[in-house]
């Protein structure tokens, strides 16, 4: 019942979603929708509540402790607090209801608060990317050398500077993404499939199982 | 106007055929006719009606030079209905309807015939997968060097070496993934060297339910390790489900924790390059293993190490050499020595102008 | 110069810049932007959790609903609710269900797709033919393509020593690989530096008013 049962359960699962790819029977494209759209979306949900709880543990875990710079894990706790605040607390009946709705409101959170430390943590990529490509630089073996050449001719190429510089560069650029970028590209694709395929006919007869956690 | 008068009215168009949308949910009937030449056609009008009911009704219009249509709108399964079809000018006459097709019923199909090729390569890799996972029983079978699997004890060892921790990312998607199981299946035996090291392992996590597989798995390695006391469940922890928060979260981790080796193994999106960099300043050993194939420039110039595609899922064989999981490598060889024949015979014989192996590749 | 006057573009602003700040090193401004971003993050994940699928999938067809088929719902519910024996050793083992269910199905789910698009659609797409030579450079393009998938596979070939032909053709796959990876790399950069002109913007125009 612990052990086989839940493999069984796995195998029945995989065959009946991979029969489904075939049947285009209302029927068929039914249990599809149903297990993608709700069932799978709905169990997922109760997963949360662990997670939630593991957050919120790590947190206190912190605090608690008093370790060096605790202070920051009751700054976590304040975010989630204004944020549910904002998203629920406007439904409060009366004036709180409407002090949250002016001062708290769930936009001005997100479009002040939330997206700019979004945007700016993803920015970050810009000085990183510089980084990366010099310590390419620095590295003398073939496949560096080869790797930071082509990044190089294919940035190049894409901005009016490499345009100006060579006429023929964005035709360069587009060959190589064309044709030597492309196979490669595929030539991992297919390997990539093959692994993924492999996996998951081994999940569904129960020789890949170290998902399930131990005993 | 004159033209017209001279050679007259225009065609309506001839063998109008209708049939069931083959390989569909039902609900579909596909028309077809023959085109009319004439340079005064705009387009051509189809036309409906039920097996018994006297008047045809307009259901679509389409313009000169297609001469098919899909009629997806108001069809009931199992209902007779009769098509037939007529020209339009340009200047807005018709043409006598066509000859109307013979009666035709849609109905839902039990199988799609048009994809037996991926049915057919589905029964032959799952042939060749259990063959070789039955075959390699008992027998030890090669497999090339991988780089960054090979160095990952030595990863584990330098962090015990150091008295610092192990920080392992294990990607940033679900389990629906297969990524991440191929990362859940490497954390294990790194779980369970650290354990055996006595060198605590940090997990942070994005999704809740890799959060409780991850926590599951590193406590199942420090019991196999025989030492389940040592397990801390708070830190294998949930750590943020949005993407840049878990990154600066990550990153955090990293500046102050101080791993000495950090893993990041899974399906990896934008922020790759700025854990991977941020790890690379903190002068920890990096060994990184993705297949997204856009994160890999990112990881290979910032890691000391790259798992790239498909050595991800050669991994849980690679570490732990069961038989079985080897056997299962030979399985995916045997497919990629396949698919190269295959192109190479379909390349030569496309040439020659026959394309059967390019049909069986076919994805419509 | 148009200092904006409002507040809250100055705390974005100020987030902004204890993000960058980490550029330079760890400092309190960065933990404090940092966990302040975790926290809202999870507060915002719950609750677009709860108006994007609980009360969609979960609260109003169970609560208004008329359709009988409603009840099956509860199906998934009972599943998901297993999960909640990871709360007590005794009955940990029950989350192998919930787990099972759910990995069972997207591997089934993965494998005729896997190989429609990361299989089918890639061969074909290598099978040289006519159209494909059609003029010399175009020959010579395709037959690169060619040599670069197969010396690719041949790359993650696992079960053979990678010595004589095949080691020759791996190391030509590596070759197609970094020129790739390269390739992706220089792509990205323009991308990139784009998001950050973005940032600058809001900090020189929105919040300064310096730029126009």
């Amino acid at each position: 019942m612990r052990r086989t049962f839940p493999l069984v359960i796995a195998f029945t699962m995989g065959l009946l979603m991979m029969i489904q790819y075939f049947i285009p029977h209302p029927i068929s494209q039914k249990f599809y929708k149903i297990m993608v759209q709700q069932w799978l979306i709905i169990i997922s949900i109760f997963f949360y509540v662990f997670a939630w709880r593991s957050f919120g543990l790590y947190h206190i875990n912190k605090i608690k402790r008093r370790k060096e710079g605790w202070w920051a894990s009751v700054v976590a706790f304040v975010g989630v607090f204004f944020m549910l605040l904002a998203g629920f607390g406007d439904r409060i009946p009366g004036g709180i209801g409407h002090f949250i709705y002016k001062y708290f409101n769930f936009d001005d959170l997100y479009n002040y608060m939330f997206a700019p430390l979004q945007a700016t943590m993803f920015s970050l990529l810009a000085f990183f990317i510089a980084s990366a490509a010099f310590r390419a630089f620095k590295a003398r073996t073939m496949e560096a050398t080869l790797l930071l050449v082509t990044a190089t001719i294919v940035m190049l190429g894409r901005v009016p500077l490499g345009a100006s510089m060579w006429k023929g560069l964005p035709k360069v650029v587009e060959w190589i993404l064309m044709y030597p970028n492309m196979a490669a590209q595929r030539g991992i694709m297919i390997g990539v499939g093959l692994g993924m395929i492999a996996t998951s006919m081994k999940i569904i007869l129960g020789i890949e199982r170290s998902y399930l956690g131990g005993e | 106007m004159l033209i017209l008068l001279i050679i007259g009215l225009l065609e309506p168009p001839s063998y109008v055929r209708a049939y069931d949308r083959p390989n569909d949910g039902g609900g579909a009937i596909v028309i077809e006719w023959e085109s009319v030449s004439d340079t005064l056609l705009k387009g051509y009008e189809i036309f409906r009606r039920k097996v018994g009911e006297e008047e045809f009704r307009k259901v679509a219009y389409v313009a000169r030079g297609r001469n098919s249509f899909v009629n997806s709108i108001g069809i009931k399964d199992g209902v007779k209905y009769e098509y037939a079809v007529r020209s339009v000018g340009i200047d807005g006459s018709y043409s006598d309807l066509s000859i109307p097709a013979p009666p035709v019923v849609s109905y839902p199909q039990w199988f799609k015939k048009n994809k037996i090729n991926t049915l057919l390569a589905i029964a032959i890799y799952f042939f060749l997968l259990v063959y070789f996972t039955q075959a390699a029983k008992g027998r030890e079978l090669f497999i090339r060097r991988i780089a960054g699997l090979d160095h990952l004890e030595e990863a584990v060892g330098r962090a015990t070496e150091m008295g610092k921790p192990i920080l392992y990312v294990p990607g940033l998607s679900g389990l629906s993934d297969i990524a991440t199981i191929a990362s859940i299946n490497i954390l294990s035996p790194v779980a369970k060297k650290a354990a055996e090291y006595d060198t605590p392992i940090i997990v942070p996590n994005r999704d809740p339910i890799v959060t409780m597989v991850a926590q599951e798995v590193v406590k199942e390695a420090y019991t196999e390790a025989g030492r389940p006391d040592a397990f801390k469940r708070e830190n294998v922890f949930f750590l943020s489900d949005s993407q840049f928060a878990y990154a600066a979260g990550v990153d955090g981790i990293m500046v102050r924790e101080r791993p000495a080796t950090n893993l990041f193994i899974g399906m990896f999106y934008a922020e790759s390059l700025i854990l991977a960099e941020t790890g690379n300043m903190t002068g920890a050993i990096q060994i990184a293993g993705t297949d997204a194939v856009a994160q890999l420039p990112f990881f290979i110039t910032a890691c000391d190490y790259t798992i790239m595609g498909e050595e991800l899922y050669a991994a849980s064989a690679y570490l732990s050499r069961d038989p079985k999981l080897v056997g299962s490598i030979k399985a995916q060889d045997w497919g990629k020595a396949i698919l190269m024949g295959l192109a190479f015979i379909g390349s030569i014989l496309s040439l020659l102008n026959i394309d059967v192996v390019l049909k069986m590749f076919a994805t419509i | 110069m148009h200092i904006s006057t409002n507040p809250w573009v100055w705390i974005a602003a100020i987030l902004t810049l204890a993000i960058y700040s980490f550029l330079y090193k760890d400092n309190p401004f960065y933990k404090f932007a940092e966990h302040l971003f975790m926290g809202l993050s999870i507060g915002y994940g719950a609750v677009v959790l709860w108006y994007n699928s609980i009360i969609p999938r979960l609260w109003n067809p169970l609560a208004h609903g008329t359709s009988p088929s409603r009840f099956y719902l509860l199906i998934p519910i009972a599943i998901g609710l297993l999960s909640f024996g990871i709360f007590s050793k005794k009955y940990s083992w029950l989350i192998k269900y919930p787990l099972a269910f759910s990995v069972g199905a997207y591997a089934g789910f993965s494998i005729p797709v896997t190989f429609e698009a990361s299989i089918f659609e890639q061969i074909s797409g290598t099978i040289l033919t006519k159209q494909m030579m059609a003029t010399p450079w175009l020959a010579i393009s395709n037959l690169i393509m060619f040599v670069g998938v197969i010396t690719t596979i041949t790359y993650f070939y696992f079960s053979k020593h990678h010595k004589g032909l095949l080691g020759k053709s791996a190391r030509t796959g590596i070759v197609f690989l970094m020129l790739a990876f390269g390739a992706s790399f220089g792509y990205t950069v323009m991308a990139r530096i784009s998001l950050l002109i973005g940032r600058m913007q809001f900090l020189l125009h929105d919040w300064l008013g310096i730029i126009k």
